[in-house]
């Protein structure tokens, strides 16, 4: 017996090892430099709570913060219905139903960042192919410059919606699945038609199920930045800066604007406060979710 | 949902067929919409350059494989592809092995500390400050000296296993522990048991959780951008073809962007017809887990 528990912990061994040292280590490593002015060579200086003074002084950072905003809330809006929809109608009978849920998820299994690049050929507002077909057929009069200021962030969201709404669709059905066709049944029996099976049996059911999948939703599309990299880098004018793509320009130089922002230091405690609002964000929509729930 | 209801006044008969109607064209409009941008790129990867950034057509005028050539050879997508398959393969493997080694230790044995190891695995699942932590991990590679390797990318990547763990852990609980008994009694030992009766057991999970691990690790954009920012013959696919954005005269490549997407998308496309069920499997298994 006591042979059988030095087995496992050699079982053990690999994923706690690996866990700890490229997982917790690099954690902790952000949170002690969180406190210092350090750059990224050179010697750390320790400033004790300054890093943070400067996050609430950085302008670029609240901007990225409202961007983010705008960005999630513009996915979750159309995404959450559009796959609930979705997926209560690919739930019933239908035929080519197991097609069409194939279809739906597909977009969802490419790399945000190769995707990104389909798009930016699509988008481009020179000579990209949906200018070019919109052209054609008199659909606009002018090319429309998709990256540009006005239009870059509405771009962005399609793009994040297009890449999402399988993804969602696919979770509201394991959730609709979950719900026991007794009710259905019984209501049918009490002479409920399709409308009031939905709205007194599939939605108070999926209840729970939906609160988790929106939440899931919300810091997922709260820490989404691949494909905005890719596609726009933040821009025009960081129309299009979101927070975590703010973060990793702190940290790694990819351009000649990003050198001049390296700041290991710095970015730490602004990483550190991005994911404050995050699990802020989470946990506020957790408490509300839960009281609406407790009203029905 | 059921449209009867906005048309009282119409025949019962008409008002079924005008709620069919709306429906299809919805879901149809959806479909077309989801598979438009992919639709695009591989029928764009045949296109000239001209072709694609000047006349607006959805269908080749006329098919020239030779962007697959020029892209496989002149782009480099041929050494892409080679470290993608390595990183991906090599990362799968490692992530299937570490995470259903534990998996079947947590599952079987009674161990001081697995509650704390349980806790520990759960919560890097929730804890996330984004890129902070590429910077730690990039230095500990660099300590290693496997920063010039692709192996500091597939280490890291396979450091992150608690999905996959979580996973295999929920089908663990389906293998019978009497199994793992007879097969002591007829002179296995814990480590044989793993090999040769566990693992042929959980052949469908693993198959599930390797999808899973396979797709992540082949559309990881940002860790092989970070390791590969000085050493470029060490790119990815998505890095390779995200860089050809910048190169010099690549804005006027387009078609050589295109064959890159397409070959970038091409092996998930075929994996994903023809384990369509195993994807959809994925998905469900983390909303449970």
């Amino acid at each position: 017996m006591k042979l059988k528990k030095v087995h496992a912990y050699v079982f053990v061994f690999p994923s706690l090892f690996l866990t700890l040292v490229f997982g917790i280590y690099p954690l902790l490593w952000a949170l002690r430099y969180m406190f210092y002015d350090y750059q990224g060579f050179g010697t750390p200086v320790f400033i004790g709570l300054d890093n943070f003074g400067r996050v609430l002084r950085d302008h670029q950072f609240w901007s990225s913060v409202g961007n983010t905003g705008i960005y999630a809330l513009g996915k979750l809006l159309v995404t959450v219905p559009l796959s609930l929809i979705l997926a209560i109608i690919l739930n019933r009978k239908l035929k080519g139903r197991s097609l069409l849920r194939a279809i739906y998820y597909l977009p969802t299994i490419f790399s945000a960042s190769v995707m990104a690049i389909v798009f930016f050929i699509i988008f481009n507002s020179y000579n990209g192919i949906l200018n070019q077909l919109l052209l054609k057929y008199h659909l606009v009069s002018a090319p429309i410059n998709w990256l540009g200021a006005d239009h870059a962030m509405l771009t962005t969201i399609i793009i994040a919606i297009w890449g999402a709404v399988g993804n969602y669709m696919l979770l509201f059905l394991a959730g609709l699945q979950g719900i026991p066709n007794d009710l259905y049944e019984a209501a049918s029996l009490d002479g409920a038609n399709e409308f009031q099976k939905l709205k007194y049996v599939t939605i108070p059911m999926l209840g729970p199920v939906m609160q988790m999948i929106i939440m899931l939703a919300i810091t997922i599309s709260l820490k989404g930045y691949e494909s905005i990299m890719v596609l726009t880098e933040g821009g025009p004018y960081g129309k299009t800066e979101v927070m975590y793509l703010y973060l990793f320009k702190l940290l790694f130089p990819v351009s000649a604007e990003s050198q001049s922002l390296q700041q290991l230091g710095y970015g730490s405690a602004v990483g550190f406060t991005t994911a404050l609002i995050v699990g802020g964000v989470t946990f506020i929509y957790f408490r509300i979710s839960k009281k609406l729930n407790d009203v029905y | 949902m059921n449209p009867t209801n906005t048309y009282h006044t119409l025949s019962p008969k008409l008002a079924r067929w005008t709620g069919k109607t709306v429906l299809w064209v919805f879901l149809l409009t959806a479909a077309i919409l989801a598979i438009f941008p992919i639709v695009i790129v591989v029928l764009g990867s045949f296109k000239t350059n001209q072709e694609l950034t000047s006349s607006a057509t959805i269908w080749p005028q006329s098919w020239h494989f030779s962007n697959y050539v020029q892209a496989w050879k002149n782009a480099n997508f041929s050494r892409f592809t080679l470290n993608s398959i390595f990183v991906s393969v090599a990362t799968t493997i490692g992530t299937l092995l570490v995470a259903s080694m534990s998996a079947y230790a947590v599952n079987r044995v009674h161990f001081f500390g697995k509650k704390a190891y349980s806790l520990l695995m759960a919560s890097t699942l929730f804890i996330s400050i984004g890129a902070v932590v590429l910077r730690p991990q990039f230095d500990l590679m660099v300590m290693l000296g496997l920063n010039k390797t692709l192996w500091g990318i597939i280490i890291i990547l396979v450091s992150a296993h608690a999905t996959c763990y979580f996973m295999l852990i929920g089908f663990f609980r389906s293998i019978p522990k009497d199994l793992d008994e007879a097969a002591m009694i007829d002179g296995c030992n814990f480590y044989s048991v793993y090999w040769r009766i566990v693992l042929p057991l959980l052949r469908p999970a693993l198959a599930v959780a390797g999808l899973s691990a396979f797709q992540g690790s082949w559309n990881e954009y940002i860790l092989p951008l970070v390791f590969t920012m000085s050493n470029p013959e060490l790119q990815t696919l998505p890095v390779g073809l995200a860089n050809l954005r910048y190169g010099i005269g690549a804005a006027a490549e387009i078609q050589l962007m295109m064959a890159g997407a397409c070959l970038s998308i091409l092996p998930l496309l075929v994996v994903y017809v023809f384990a369509n069920k195993s994807f959809m499997q994925v998905t469900l298994g983390a909303v449970k887990g």
